[in-house]
């Protein structure tokens, strides 16, 4: 009933970030998301947001030129995975400031740390922003100290 | 950004020491790699396979692995470099490679227990992962359980999902992590809270059972709680456990109701009409007040809510409202009926999901009364989203025919079908043309035929007021539908033919008209979607050829130039109904024998000996049974008859005389000897086998090779005929099988089945309706076995494919009885033009 996977796919068919939460072989996943993502990109503007995939029902939202992609059960409710996404989508604006697809090009990693702290085993975790955001805040800061002690400075 | 901070000289000597490789992480920085790669926009794969080379060769950065691990590449061989850097003490490096584990390994990772050791050391601290696999699962869990008390609710819920997960894959783990749970729900902290109702709600999803003693705190948490998220699992969750415990919806129906007319959250009121709903709780009858203080029943308030999505502007309020409301269809059909408007609207909405959904629930609103308004709506669909739309002239003054003057159709005049033609064949390129649209997807004008045929045939055409309308509608599919549903219409247009006699005269004359019309004769093959409805028109026309006054043309119809590409079983229909038609035709023109009818006769008779011979025996001169022998079985035998019938013909009507040869006359009643009726599937099963009579024993000699006895048994005509007819055929046929080398089938006269088949049954029992019935059975059975078209080339013997008889009644009287008295009392506007259309369709006179 959680979600299946997430993943981020631009305009152009360029995968961003991919997360499973349950496990198939990484031949299967590939195809899925491909299979997925050719449907997504082709839908036109004005159409719902649903789509029915095979056995998974798959919820998307546009972005910029970023499409967010969320498939899952087909009993679940489609409304609150959008939500889920939305709520995203506004903790990654928050972070990064004003979000753009190449902040999450370059810094996918910290993209994968917001979506850990919100979504894990395939279910909300963290519903708050202000939660995530401080969670977040704190480790960026563990990381930079360490670095500063040993004289690395801010890598990313 | 400073990525060259700190680079060490390649030295590959040295990339087995864990120090130099993290020393040299980031040697090559991410960014670089990633930009590198958006660069290398048009070599992508070089440049990965190039970076990669260096990843592997002088430096590796776990994040570079993670993004090119995200494209699709393989990063299993730095599975241990990812354990090492999981061990760093550094956070971001434990970060970053707690990241790659949870995202590239899988339960065949040979670095596991390298892995569960060092999580084992790290779950004293913060950070776990949540890949989770048999043994890992089993050798963390007690570590795991031992933190969800730990102090910060931050590690307390990542426990939770964590164990979630375990639990999958280590179920006996479930003993111990309930009882936890179930402390978990009075856990301080909302979002810990939240995490253990969201594993709830799974665990429940597969084994509601167990988590029925915790309905009651869920309970309290539904009546107290105000974060939505939560509440939406929680309302999921008890729409698992209301089924097995019934009294819980009773206590339901109080929160959920407050909850529809309160809540603004369209999600959550969603969840809460759905749960309603599907959990039906919508029946526990108890009032309900709505927000204006009125006590209204709880279905109907929940069905005034959906109002609000699938009338709303948006698409996805539309879709999920269309999703339930199909489900409290099934439930309260009565609360549906008031929305037709409203779905016909939906009808047409771009989106094909929503379309799709509405069909669903429209043709589960179809009734008498609005039948033909919804099906005209779905076949102008059809007809508009495409321009095949040809139509043959058939239907013109016929029942539906406000629908066609919608419609741009093609007219079917002289001139216009040579035009058509083209783009008959390539229906989908006419319509690419303008803006895609969802009537073009196969998918949902295949589901669309099949909605309107279920909408029309449902409980033994329950609906249905016009049957005549209902024919001409199938007929009309045949050229519209754009997708291969010919088996189904075939399937379809032969059950209401059979089962509904009043239709039969009118079908029989559509069926004439399709059987004419070259768009569909022409480059027909076994394959192509038409060929079955074809053969089914020709079995129509052959058998209740009667109905209509006789021409000789029909004889060319069925004997038509592609005939041979069709199947074995498809020409054996089209053979056997040629045959039923022609001889119909000799007894019809008995009637008023002259010198004008013997000229016709013989001509008629010549030309069918030449279509004979030209279709099926090529070159004149050749030996007529070693080309005739060599035809597919099911064919062979009704082409014998059929050379033998115009033989005797030829032969009766050499010279002129003054009255009609017997042989015109009397040959049409080998067919009319009785009545085929429609009868069940089950009806078979009814009759019992006679006295002495072995089913399993073998008929003549056993046939050596298996192969052989899928085959099927010998043609109907020498089965099934009247005696005279039976040795008149069986003649030829002992002597042509004399000359066949294999020898296999049996001598079919000496059967003893043949005689059980007319007489002994018959005398074996004496009520007239039982021994009525298996003679039906047996010649139904077998006459349409081969005069019947079948898609499966040369198929078993023992099914019998009586088409659509799954719902048939034994005996057939009732949708005939009930036909007349319908039609007068019909509110359907089409009945007036029924009437009107009889007369108006031109009988074909000869």
């Amino acid at each position: 009933m959680g979600i299946k996977y997430v993943f981020l796919v631009s305009r152009q068919g360029k995968l961003r970030l991919v997360k499973w939460y349950i496990t198939l072989p990484q031949k299967e996943k590939a195809k899925i998301v491909k299979e997925v993502s050719q449907l997504v990109l082709a839908r036109r503007p004005k159409l719902c947001n649903f789509i029915e995939h095979k056995d998974t029902k798959v919820v998307y939202r546009k972005y910029a030129s970023l499409y967010f992609v969320a498939g899952i059960d087909m009993d679940d409710n489609e409304l609150i995975t959008l939500e889920i996404i939305h709520r995203f989508v506004e903790v990654l604006d928050r972070y990064f400031g004003n979000v753009c697809e190449l902040d999450l090009i370059f810094h996918f990693q910290k993209a994968y740390f917001v979506l850990d702290e919100m979504i894990m085993a395939g279910e909300l975790q963290e519903s708050s922003k202000k939660t995530v955001l401080r969670v977040m805040a704190q480790q960026d800061e563990t990381e930079a100290t360490e670095n500063a002690e040993r004289g690395w400075g801010d890598i990313k | 950004m400073n990525p060259l901070f700190f680079s060490p000289p390649h030295s590959p000597g040295i990339l087995a020491s864990p120090t130099s490789f993290r020393l040299r992480m980031f040697e090559k920085s991410l960014t670089d790699l990633i930009q590198g790669l958006r660069a290398n926009k048009r070599n992508e794969s070089e440049y990965i396979s190039k970076s990669l080379e260096e990843i592997q060769n002088e430096s590796a950065a776990i994040d570079k692995l993670n993004y090119l691990h995200m494209l699709g590449y393989d990063m299993n061989w730095a599975n241990f470099n990812v354990v090492e850097v999981m061990s760093s003490a550094k956070f971001s490096e434990k970060r970053a490679g707690y990241l790659a584990a949870s995202q590239s390994f899988n339960q065949d990772t040979d670095v596991l227990m390298l892995a569960t050791n060092l999580i084992r050391k790290d779950l004293a601290s913060t950070n776990f992962m949540e890949i989770a696999t048999a043994e890992l699962a089993m050798d963390l869990f007690d570590d795991v359980l031992a933190i969800l008390g730990h102090s910060r609710p931050y590690i307390r819920k990542k426990a939770i999902a964590c164990l979630y997960k375990m639990t999958l894959k280590h179920p006996e783990g479930l003993h111990d992590f309930v009882p936890q749970l179930k402390e978990r729900l009075d856990d301080p902290d909302p979002s810990v809270v939240s995490s253990a109702v969201s594993v709830i709600c799974e665990l429940a999803h597969t084994n509601p059972r167990n988590y029925l003693p915790l309905a009651p705190k869920l309970y309290h948490l539904l009546n107290s709680s105000n974060n939505n998220w939560m509440l939406i699992k929680i309302v999921k969750l008890f729409a698992s456990l209301t089924p097995i415990e019934p009294r819980l919806a009773k206590k339901l129906h109080g929160p959920l109701s407050s909850l529809i007319c309160t809540t603004t959250a369209m999600s959550l009121l969603y969840e809460c009409i759905n749960t309603a709903v599907v959990g039906d709780i919508i029946s526990v009858p108890l009032p309900v007040t709505d927000s204006i203080g009125r006590e209204i029943d709880f279905a109907e308030l929940c069905a005034h809510k959906l109002e609000v999505f699938y009338d709303s502007s948006d698409h996805n309020l539309r879709y999920v409202g269309l999703v339930t409301l199909a489900e409290l269809q099934v439930r309260r059909p009565d609360l549906v009926v008031n929305q037709y408007e409203t779905i016909l609207r939906c009808l047409d909405d771009p989106d094909m999901g929503i379309r799709m959904r509405a069909l669903q629930v429209i043709s589960g609103m179809a009734t008498r009364r609005n039948l033909s308004q919804i099906v005209k709506r779905l076949m102008s669909q059809l007809i508009l989203s495409n321009t095949i739309a040809l139509k043959p002239g058939n239907t013109e003054g016929g029942p539906d025919e406000d629908e066609l003057e919608s419609t741009p159709l093609i007219d079917p005049s002289g001139v216009s079908l040579v035009s058509a033609k083209g783009s008959f064949t390539t229906p989908k390129k006419a319509a690419s043309s303008s803006e895609p649209n969802a009537a073009d997807n196969p998918e949902y004008r295949l589901a669309a035929v099949e909605a309107i045929i279920d909408m029309c045939s449902r409980q033994s055409y329950a609906n249905m007021t016009n049957f005549e309308w209902y024919v001409a509608v199938l007929v009309d599919l045949v050229y519209i539908a754009g997708v291969d549903v010919g088996q189904l219409l075939s399937q379809r247009i032969l059950d209401v033919t059979v089962r509904v006699r009043q239709v039969r005269e009118y079908s029989v004359r559509m069926m004439r008209q399709l059987l004419s019309d070259v768009r569909l004769t022409d480059f027909v093959s076994g394959e192509s979607p038409h060929a079955a409805v074809l053969s089914t028109a020709a079995y129509i026309l052959g058998e209740y050829c009667t109905l209509v006054p006789a021409s000789c043309d029909d004889i060319g119809l069925l004997l038509f130039p592609c005939l041979r590409q069709l199947t074995s079983d498809q020409q054996a229909a089209f053979v056997l109904a040629a045959m039923k038609v022609y001889t119909n035709w000799l007894q019809d023109v008995s009637g008023y024998w002259n010198d004008e009818v013997w000229e016709l006769v013989r001509s008629t008779n010549t030309t069918t000996m030449d279509s004979i011979t030209s279709l099926f025996l090529g070159q004149e001169g050749d030996d007529l049974d070693v080309v005739v022998a060599e035809l597919p079985l099911q064919v062979e035998g009704l082409l014998r008859s059929f050379i033998e019938i115009t033989k005797a013909v030829s032969v009766a009507t050499s010279n002129m005389s003054a009255s009609e040869p017997p042989v015109c006359r009397e040959l049409h009643s080998l067919f009319t000897m009785y009545e085929l009726n429609p009868v069940s599937a089950a009806a078979q099963g009814k009759v019992p086998v006679p006295d002495g009579l072995d089913l399993d024993s073998w008929i003549g000699d056993e046939i050596p090779d298996t192969s052989l006895r899928v085959l099927p048994p010998p043609p109907p005509p020498r089965q099934t005929r009247a005696p005279a007819q039976r040795n008149y055929a069986s003649k030829d046929h002992k002597a042509n099988r004399k000359d066949q080398p294999l020898g296999m089938l049996p001598d079919v006269d000496s059967i003893p089945v043949m005689q059980l088949d007319l007489g002994d049954l018959a005398t074996a029992r004496p009520k007239p309706r039982k021994s009525d019935k298996p003679k039906k059975k047996k010649k139904s059975k077998s006459s349409k076995r081969h005069k019947k078209p079948t898609p499966e080339p040369s198929p078993p013997m023992v099914p019998v494919d009586i088409v659509g008889d799954e719902d048939m009644p034994d005996i057939p009287t009732k949708p005939l009885n009930d036909t007349p008295a319908q039609q007068p009392g019909s509110i359907s506007g089409d009945t007036d033009n029924a009437g009107a259309e009889q007369p108006a369709s031109p009988p074909q006179q000869h």
